[in-house]
């Protein structure tokens, strides 16, 4: 049997309702705003250099007895946990009753190319964390960190655990090494001290480029072909732009942090291996012993779940919980399933824990 | 593939629908560029003419024009697709084999390695946005450096000596290293050719598959998801491999040396000039932070013995206050 059975008159209606919508794009797109994101009021309550803390503002007095601090990666911008009012963790976790404040990097330029993995943690986010835990009332705070900030918060955790309740760790890459992380594999021929010296701080076009290059026919073709069918649906393609501003709206990378975090753990995996040295003292995943979960995203093609779950077998903690989401790295965030489960998950899992 | 019994039959069908495809096309865009200010732009065009035409009508909108213009190429790729397609149809019996449609694929995708439109080289084209707008690329500052790059090239191999030997040297080694890129460029897009090929094994394996009653393919869309599924799980082949990251890893270093020797070229002319160079910034730069971070170390530690000065009061004070009630007990004792 021909494995492809198109009908003539089936392709050209195809044809017809991809031109329809075309035209009906044409109109649409004119009548579409610039998109805005961040749907949740929010008050800076911490400043340092570009890095602002934010406490996000529900519609009711928080619950919860302590704060939760999003630490998010360097590499994108932290909107995206709070990038609608249908779309928000953020959100979804105030109405629970959590009280969340976030830590925004800002928008790395040449003053901050020497910043180092030591600025970055044993600096900024012990500094964040203090003025949280100040601002709440409270000695210890719950951390929630994501992708690279995840890792951030596991070294975080080692090296200042005394100030942490609770660590929530979202698509956080562990192990560096396993087979399909392709990014890692890329990064393990290049001499980045050559690239750093070269390039100073890190161009976002270059990084995002090269997550393009990830999936190169699927992120660069496929996703704007689809793209046709929500031509005549105002909301839809706003959203569709919303998240297409989020992708492309990225900081440079500072120089110094990004040699230190290719080299220790995308090519040396110290993380796991050991050996990681953050300023003057040494992380190791062994030093964690409060609470910890770890949600990771099934199909994470930037992040694989390979990656996230060994967390387990290397941290010290006797009181693990892993939470695998059927989604990608970024349906973690924005999905109706993320909506409904991640939410409740992380809030139902700190209840268990308040002490 | 359902078909008329009648090849001429089935052709007359065709051209039938086919004409109902241009009016509708021509219709749907002549009432959209009705209500724009560009109304009087429409004539009728067949679709590609369409695409260029709706292009033309974002490229002024700012933000939206670059999202416009990701749209287009995949609009474009499909609707080359679908014309293809049905250029295929028509013919005298009105069937296709599997290979007919991989040849009519083979045509009109654009995939690494096929067409240099869409894939000619994503990391050298990331590469030539690094340095961020009005900056030169590495291909226009190598084209700039050509004057150099000949005289340096006749003299790779040689030995410097003399009053600019160093220049000499400096020269030699910018030529190797444009050269080493080039070598690097041709075996990554070689992996890329690779990855293409490969596409298209996978896609007939994959059509192969859909052969079998009920998973048969009835859209063009369809069929366009699995050639994508094709393209990617060959992509992702050789991107895992270990002869793609020793490629993308000699391909990256190589571009960055050629850099550093532009760099280095551009460095030495402003010191000529008597212009601050980048390395001077930098040494300020770094400089200055090394300050700033001795700085709020010692702010940290002022902010402690404020602390530690604060409770050694507060003891101080609460001895003292219980000092006296002390005393007065001993005296009532």
């Amino acid at each position: 049997m021909e494995p492809i059975r198109i009908d003539p008159a089936r392709a050209l209606d195809e044809a017809l309702r991809a031109q329809s919508k075309l035209a009906a794009g044409m109109r649409t797109l004119r009548e579409v705003e610039d998109v805005n994101y961040g749907a949740t009021d929010k008050e800076a309550i911490y400043r340092e250099d570009k890095v602002v803390v934010y406490r996000y503002k529900g519609q009711n007095k928080p619950t919860a007895k302590r704060p939760i601090l999003i630490c998010y990666a360097l590499v994108n911008r932290p909107y995206m946990v709070d990038l609608q009012d249908d779309r928000s963790l953020v959100k979804n976790l105030l109405s629970l009753g959590e009280d969340v404040y976030l830590i925004d990097w800002g928008y790395p330029d040449g003053a901050d190319r020497w910043l180092t993995l030591d600025d970055y943690i044993n600096g900024y986010i012990r500094r964040c964390v203090d003025a949280v835990a100040k601002h709440a009332g409270v000695k210890k705070i719950n951390l929630l960190g994501i992708c690279q900030g995840g890792a951030f918060s596991l070294c975080f955790a080692s090296l200042h655990q005394d100030k942490l309740q609770n660590l929530i760790t979202m698509v956080t890459p562990v192990d560096f090494h396993t087979p399909d992380n392709m990014l890692s594999h890329w990064t393990r021929g290049m001499d980045v001290d050559l690239f750093v010296d070269t390039l100073g701080n890190v161009p976002a076009d270059l990084m995002n480029w090269c997550y393009l290059t990830l999936k190169p026919v699927r992120l660069n073709q496929q996703k704007y072909i689809g793209m046709l069918d929500i031509l005549d649906d105002k909301t839809e393609l706003e959203n569709f732009l919303r998240m297409e501003k989020w992708i492309f709206d990225s900081p440079d990378q500072a120089g110094e942090a990004f040699r230190q975090f290719i080299k220790d753990f995308y090519q040396g995996n110290k993380l796991v291996k050991g050996g990681l040295r953050i300023g003057e003292r040494e992380v190791s995943l062994k030093n964690i012993t409060i609470p910890v979960l770890n949600i990771f995203a099934e199909q994470d093609h930037l992040v694989p779940p390979s990656a996230s779950r060994p967390l387990g077998e290397h941290i010290g903690t006797k009181d693990y919980t892993q939470l695998a989401f059927k989604g990608g790295h970024i349906g973690i965030y924005v999905s109706g399933r993320a909506q409904r489960e991640v939410p409740p998950a992380i809030h139902q899992w700190l209840n268990e824990r308040t002490r | 593939m359902a078909t008329s019994p009648d090849p001429t039959r089935a052709f007359e069908d065709w051209q039938a629908l086919s004409r109902r495809y241009w009016d509708a096309w021509n219709d749907a865009t002549r009432k959209a560029f009705e209500t724009s200010t560009q109304a009087t732009q429409a004539e009728v065009m067949p679709w590609h003419e369409g695409l260029e035409q709706w292009s033309r009508m974002f490229s002024q909108s700012g933000s939206q024009s670059e999202i416009v213009e990701r749209l287009l190429a995949g609009a474009k790729s499909y609707f080359s697709l679908l014309q293809s397609l049905a250029a295929k149809s028509s013919g005298a019996d009105g069937s296709l084999d599997a290979k007919a449609w991989t040849d009519t694929l083979r045509e009109s995708f654009n995939f690494p390695g096929a067409d240099a439109a869409l894939f000619d080289n994503p990391l050298a084209r990331a590469l030539r946005e690094v340095a961020g707008k009005g900056a030169k690329s590495i291909e226009e500052l190598s084209k700039g450096a050509e004057p150099w790059m000949r005289e340096a090239q006749t003299l790779l191999g040689m030995p410097a000596f003399g009053y600019l030997r160093e220049h000499q040297e400096h020269y030699q080694k910018f030529a190797q290293a444009v050269l080493d890129q080039q070598q690097q460029t041709n075996r990554y897009n070689a992996l890329l050719a690779r990855a293409s090929a490969r596409a298209f094994e996978l896609f007939e394996d994959k059509l192969a598959e859909r052969a079998e009653p009920g998973r048969q393919i009835e859209s063009v869309r369809a069929l366009y998801d699995l050639w994508v599924d094709a393209a990617e799980d060959a992509y992702a082949e050789i991107a895992l491999s270990d002869e793609f990251r020793e490629v993308y890893g000699a391909l990256v270093n190589a571009q960055m040396r050629v850099r550093k020797h532009v760099q280095e070229e551009v460095e030495r002319v402003a010191t000529d000039l008597g212009m601050p160079t980048r390395t001077e910034i930098d040494s300020m730069g770094r400089r200055l932070h090394e300050v700033r971070r001795e700085l709020k170390q010692r702010d940290e530690l002022a902010a402690e013995l404020a602390e530690l000065r604060a409770e050694i009061e507060k003891l101080k004070g609460s001895r003292a206050a219980k000092s006296p009630a002390k005393a007065t007990r001993s005296r009532k004792s």
